[in-house]
């Protein structure tokens, strides 16, 4: 459905169909959606609750298999890969935001930023350092030896934006992280993940119904009902490519 | 690496805390519950452990010291006959009724009669040479200190064993017997108190000293195969020990009660430990959630589970054995017979700890709910 592109997709997704069993219920959630999602933007997914954005962001950032369709991130296709393989894959290549912050009560701002590092196999003074920079990077180099009590929302969300940053991902998903913020807080965190964009070449995949949100967009996609409904390019310089469905 | 599992334990160490607590006293009642065992069921065999002798030599087949039957004096030129054998010397053992002269009724009692000499063999850890010397005084009798009271005499009184009087001259202390009072006196005493005709005053026991107490196996081994003098069957003091305590554990089904609590004991504290251990896992879920997310097996995660489970039991047994220190201190001075070995609380501390481990296993059954797809709503 998308147009190809000067640069190949960072995420694609070609006819991938997903539905919920609930008892004697079952709920197709997508249905043969195609989607491709490029590097060095921040894509917003936004619609109505229940319209299918967050079962395609878990699908995209390999938290969730397909029925049917291929996804690809990278140079990998997550739909063939098994739980071992997505967790690797997931641990080198993604990043996540969560609506709640889901901070470890009992560790540091810095020590909630070290911990997944540690997977990584980096050295002990790696890891200290890169989670340092990434702190620092989200404004948040004097909270550092804060506990998660002693921050306020925003900065909770900047470690936990940090944390996932500071594994240095090439793909970060971020799921309604304004939704539980003020104004201001959720305006910095919006600028920060545009920033993450631009500066590191990530690809940004968030997904919120949170409307402050459009306006900081490099393209919006407009979901309901399990479809894309409308695809807009909000800078006009980075427009790349034509409009999907 | 950051210590997620030990700074979560301290930082919600109340979430903890009945954990360490289960596990705490889990340890401490199988601990108290083995020491008793240990002390009550070892005083079976105080007259081999309270004497010095290397080989003790009785009836064939007898299963408990106290099950002893009359064998041939003669036995005794057949052991001093082995060049090992430095010196015999005979042990009397009988079951008599005891009447004291309060109004205490009647008593079982079990006299043990033997060679007062200052270097006798028997109960030569249990008595100082200057009590011992007062046996030489026909019909003297020495009792133990917590069984005074039970007996209604005191120090200087007389009573009746068997119809016979005798008169208490002293006090001994680590004495007290399984299902009955020891009574000590001299061999000619206890042939007195003995109103069994066949026995006409031959020895239960007789016990032997070696020149090198080491060679006593080799030396037993030895001396059974010979049956010119009579029936009698030879054991290492520590293997008559060890025979004694075990029919007192396992042939009267106290032994069997015990093991029973013991499995009571430990079911209950796994499931205490596990249920708290579940909860805390649940309140982390989403944290794990996240870290699942981003990469961290769930391998990864069992470890950190496994990890608080293995601190929840270390920190449990810090706090049982210092309340079990000062609870055995207590019992020893109440003379509550306790004892403990370096083999069984090794035994109590993997045990407890084995409680947490399969508390911990439990708990991360739990972890398989970590979906990182129900984090995003």
């Amino acid at each position: 459905m998308n147009a190809p592109t000067a640069t190949a997709p960072a995420l694609r997704a070609e006819a991938i169909a997903k539905a919920f069993v609930s008892g004697a219920t079952r709920t197709q959630v997508l249905d043969g959606l195609s989607i491709a999602i490029h590097a060095g933007e921040l894509t917003l997914i936004s619609g109505p609750s229940g319209c299918g954005k967050s079962t395609l962001l878990a699908i995209l950032s390999g938290l969730q298999p397909v029925d049917a369709g291929r996804v690809f991130a990278l140079d990998a296709e997550l739909s063939r890969l098994d739980g071992a393989a997505l967790e690797r894959f997931r641990l080198w290549h993604t990043g996540f935001v969560f609506q709640g912050f889901n901070l470890f009560p009992a560790l540091t701002a810095l020590e909630q930023v070290e911990l997944p590092l540690d997977y990584l196999g980096l050295s002990r003074r790696q890891a200290r350092e890169r989670a340092e920079r990434s702190l620092e990077e989200v404004g948040l180099a004097h909270r550092m030896k804060l506990l998660p009590a002693e921050l306020s929302g925003g900065e909770k969300q900047r470690v936990a934006i940090a944390r996932a940053l500071a594994k240095q991902p090439q793909l970060l998903f971020a799921d309604e992280p304004t939704s539980a913020l003020d104004a201001s807080n959720g305006q910095i965190v919006i600028d920060i993940l545009h920033r993450i964009a631009r500066d590191h070449g990530t690809t940004v995949l968030c997904v919120s119904h949170d409307p402050r949100l459009i306006g900081h967009a490099d393209r919006v996609l407009a979901m309901e009902d399990g479809r894309i409904l409308s695809d807009r390019r909000v800078t006009p310089a980075h427009a790349l490519h034509g409009a999907g469905s | 690496m950051v210590a997620l599992a030990r700074k979560t334990l301290l930082h919600e160490w109340r979430r903890f805390l009945p954990a360490m607590l289960a596990v705490g006293f889990a340890g401490l009642l199988q601990l108290l519950q083995a020491a008793l065992v240990l002390g009550i069921f070892g005083s079976a065999s105080v007259y081999i452990t309270g004497s010095d002798a290397d080989l003790w030599v009785g009836y064939p087949g007898t299963q408990s010291v106290n099950l002893g039957r009359a064998i041939d004096p003669n036995v005794e030129a057949r052991l001093l006959m082995d060049p090992a054998v430095a010196r015999v010397e005979p042990f009397i053992w009988l079951d008599a009724d005891w009447r004291g002269a309060g109004d205490t009724g009647g008593e079982s009692v079990f006299v043990s009669g033997i060679d007062p000499r200052p270097d006798g063999m028997l109960f030569a850890r249990a008595l100082s040479p200057a009590l011992r010397a007062r046996l030489y005084e026909p019909d003297a009798v020495i009792v133990d200190r917590a069984d005074i009271d039970k007996l209604g005499v005191a120090v200087g009184g007389t009573a009746a064993i068997n119809g016979h009087t005798v008169r208490v001259v002293g006090v001994s202390s680590g004495l007290r017997a399984l299902g009955g009072v020891n009574v000590l006196s001299s061999l000619a005493t206890a042939r007195e108190l003995d109103t069994d005709p066949g026995d006409s005053g031959q020895p239960t026991y007789l016990v032997a000293g070696l020149r090198d107490p080491a060679q006593a196996e080799a030396v037993a081994r030895r001396l059974r195969g010979d049956r010119a003098f009579g029936p009698y069957e030879a054991w290492t003091a520590r293997a008559f020990a060890r025979r004694s305590v075990l029919y007192w554990m396992l042939d009267t089904g106290a032994g069997a009660g015990v093991l029973f609590l013991a499995a009571i004991v430990f079911l209950v504290g796994a499931v205490i430990t596990s249920q708290t251990l579940v909860a805390a896992v649940a309140g982390s879920m989403r944290e794990y959630a996240t870290l699942n997310a981003l990469g961290v097996g769930v391998g990864a995660l069992r470890w950190v589970v496994l990890e608080q489970a293995f601190w929840v039991g270390a920190l449990g047994l810090v706090g049982a054995t210092a309340l079990g220190a000062v609870l055995l201190a207590l019992a020893r001075g109440q003379d509550v017979p306790v004892v403990l070995n370096l083999p069984v609380t090794l035994a109590c501390v993997v045990l407890a700890l084995g409680l947490a481990a399969v508390s911990g296993l439990a708990a991360i059954r739990s972890l398989r709910r970590t979906d990182p797809a129900s984090l995003l709503r």
